[in-house]
């Protein structure tokens, strides 16, 4: 089978920094596939590379078929409804979605008529989702897309991620670890820029562990997350807005191999 | 080019401009605001004079619309994520260079017409329909070196600097070019200028409609000066950007 999403040689440096260092995979139709990473690690550069918004400096990289993708900044126009906006994004496709069937899919219904600059983060964050996801391009690609989520907001990525999986390819990076386990069909994690690991949810747990970000919901309930930068997902819990307690961050049992093997601290 | 993409894309910015006062009044309404304010009495003063100052002032309104459109608005645009996410969607920049063009236009068109229908309405213009029809005309055509010009500030200039640089360009352009006082009574100094300003040649455009005899190559020319020597720079510009920003 043809690969969907093919990254060869591809190298990338911004001055003296190398991004990407002779970065290789291949992505095939129907995977769901992780990229994950601390901050840094040459995530992002490599989905832009991939969408055409950056030139490698070496190698190639191609994505065979339609392709939709979530910012991970959103900066939408303030003056532009969220259905508008929607409706702009599916204008692109050739089979797109209803606009406002993906907005009831990512509990937008209510601000369909708002204007997207009187919104909160959060709600802007799932446009964001809705625009990637009304497409319904053979490949879609996410940039962090739990970042700024709050829980329920991250339940119904899932479920929308888990949905019509044998048809769509998904590329999409995370420093959530239970994010790219219950997820992902495959993990590739990068460090400075160098793939340091390639294989099924089931081969990562067996070689890496994990930090644990544990907290009490507003429903009293017990809510862990798994992550590779804590800092990242207790400043993502605080940006959501959701009411938490009871915050206990903590190490797993698989730190320090995963540390031996990416040198990250 | 797919045309039904270029009208989508001039959809969500007309609403984007139109919905922000920000931008829509003073594009829009002030030209005709200071037509009415400061140009009004003298208009009346004869027919040619209301010919003349309903010239000055639709060139005025046009011109802001090209250079604000084109130069503030994109100046802002292109570092912001907004345009990222644009340039990851299929569509090809001819199609959202289209769409800005179709949008321009229809503020031009608001700008000037605003000014025309004052002029029309309170002035003793002289204007044949054929004569209206050719103010649209020469008026949409003479734009096309400040769109340039303001492309070039888009490109040249960062966001912070666009604004007040088109600004200064803009109102002093407009002083030193005639479009508020007719060239025969500036100070010297902006008499020894005004002849070589794209301004300037845009208005003798405009004013020369209703006078026979008036001589258009001449203004013509300085306009295609400037149209060409701004593209160039507007391309260089934009082609450096393009490596600095998606390299």
């Amino acid at each position: 089978m043809n690969p969907v999403i093919t990254m060869r040689d591809v190298r990338k440096s911004y001055g003296t920094v190398e991004a990407l260092r002779s970065v290789s995979f291949e992505i095939e139709r129907g995977e769901c596939v992780a990229l994950l990473g601390p901050n840094g690690a040459g995530k992002t550069t490599a989905l832009e590379i991939l969408l055409g918004l950056r030139r490698p400096d070496a190698g190639e990289a191609t994505i065979d078929g339609s392709v939709s993708c979530t910012p991970q900044s959103t900066g939408f126009p303030d003056s532009i409804t969220t259905v508008e906006l929607v409706a702009f994004a599916a204008e692109h496709y050739a089979n797109a979605a209803d606009p406002m069937a993906t907005l009831q899919v990512f509990d937008l219904e209510r601000f369909a008529n708002k204007r997207v600059g009187g919104l909160s983060g959060g709600e802007q964050r799932r446009i964001a989702l809705a625009l990637a996801f009304v497409a319904n391009a053979d490949v879609v690609v996410l940039d962090e897309p739990s970042s700024g989520l709050d829980a329920e907001s991250r339940r119904r990525l899932w479920a929308q991620l888990r949905e019509g999986t044998a048809s769509r390819t998904t590329l999409f990076t995370t420093h959530y670890l239970e994010e790219a386990e219950a997820l992902a069909t495959r993990i590739i994690v990068i460090e400075r820029g160098t793939i340091r690991f390639d294989g099924t949810p089931n081969e990562f747990r067996m070689r890496f562990g994990m930090k644990r970000v544990e907290f009490t919901d507003a429903e009293g309930s017990r809510q862990v997350l798994a992550t590779l930068d804590t800092d990242e997902a207790v400043r993502d819990l605080v940006r959501s807005g959701a009411p938490f307690k009871d915050l206990l961050v903590s190490q797993s049992s698989f730190e320090e191999i995963f540390l031996s093997l990416t040198g990250v601290s | 080019m797919n045309p039904r993409l270029v009208l989508t894309h001039a959809a969500l910015l007309f609403r984007a401009i139109f919905r922000t006062p920000a931008f829509a009044v003073p594009a829009v309404v002030f030209p005709a605001m200071f037509y009415t304010i400061f140009a009004l009495q003298f208009a009346r003063g004869s027919p040619a004079m209301a010919d003349q100052v309903l010239g000055s002032y639709v060139a005025f309104g046009i011109m802001g619309v090209a250079l604000f459109q084109f130069g503030v608005a994109i100046s802002a645009e292109r570092g912001r994520p907004w345009e990222r996410y644009l340039r990851s969607l299929p569509v090809n920049a001819q199609t959202r260079f289209a769409a800005r063009v179709i949008v321009a236009t229809a503020f031009a068109l608001m700008a000037g017409g605003l000014v025309a229908v004052i002029g029309a309405l309170f002035t003793p213009v002289t204007f044949t329909a054929a004569q209206w029809l050719l103010l649209a005309l020469y008026a949409l055509a003479g734009a096309i070196p400040f769109v340039l010009i303001g492309l070039a500030i888009a490109y040249l200039v960062p966001p912070a600097g666009a604004l007040p640089i088109t600004n200064i360009l803009f109102l002093l352009g407009a002083f030193a070019g005639g479009l508020f006082l007719p060239p025969q009574f500036l100070p010297a100094f902006a008499q020894r200028i005004s002849a070589y300003l794209p301004m300037r040649a845009y208005g003798e455009l405009l004013w020369g409609i209703g006078l026979p005899g008036h001589g258009f190559a001449r203004w013509v020319v300085v306009l295609a000066v400037y149209a060409i020597a701004f593209g160039i720079i507007g391309v260089v510009a934009y082609r450096r950007d393009e490596r600095v920003r998606y390299a």
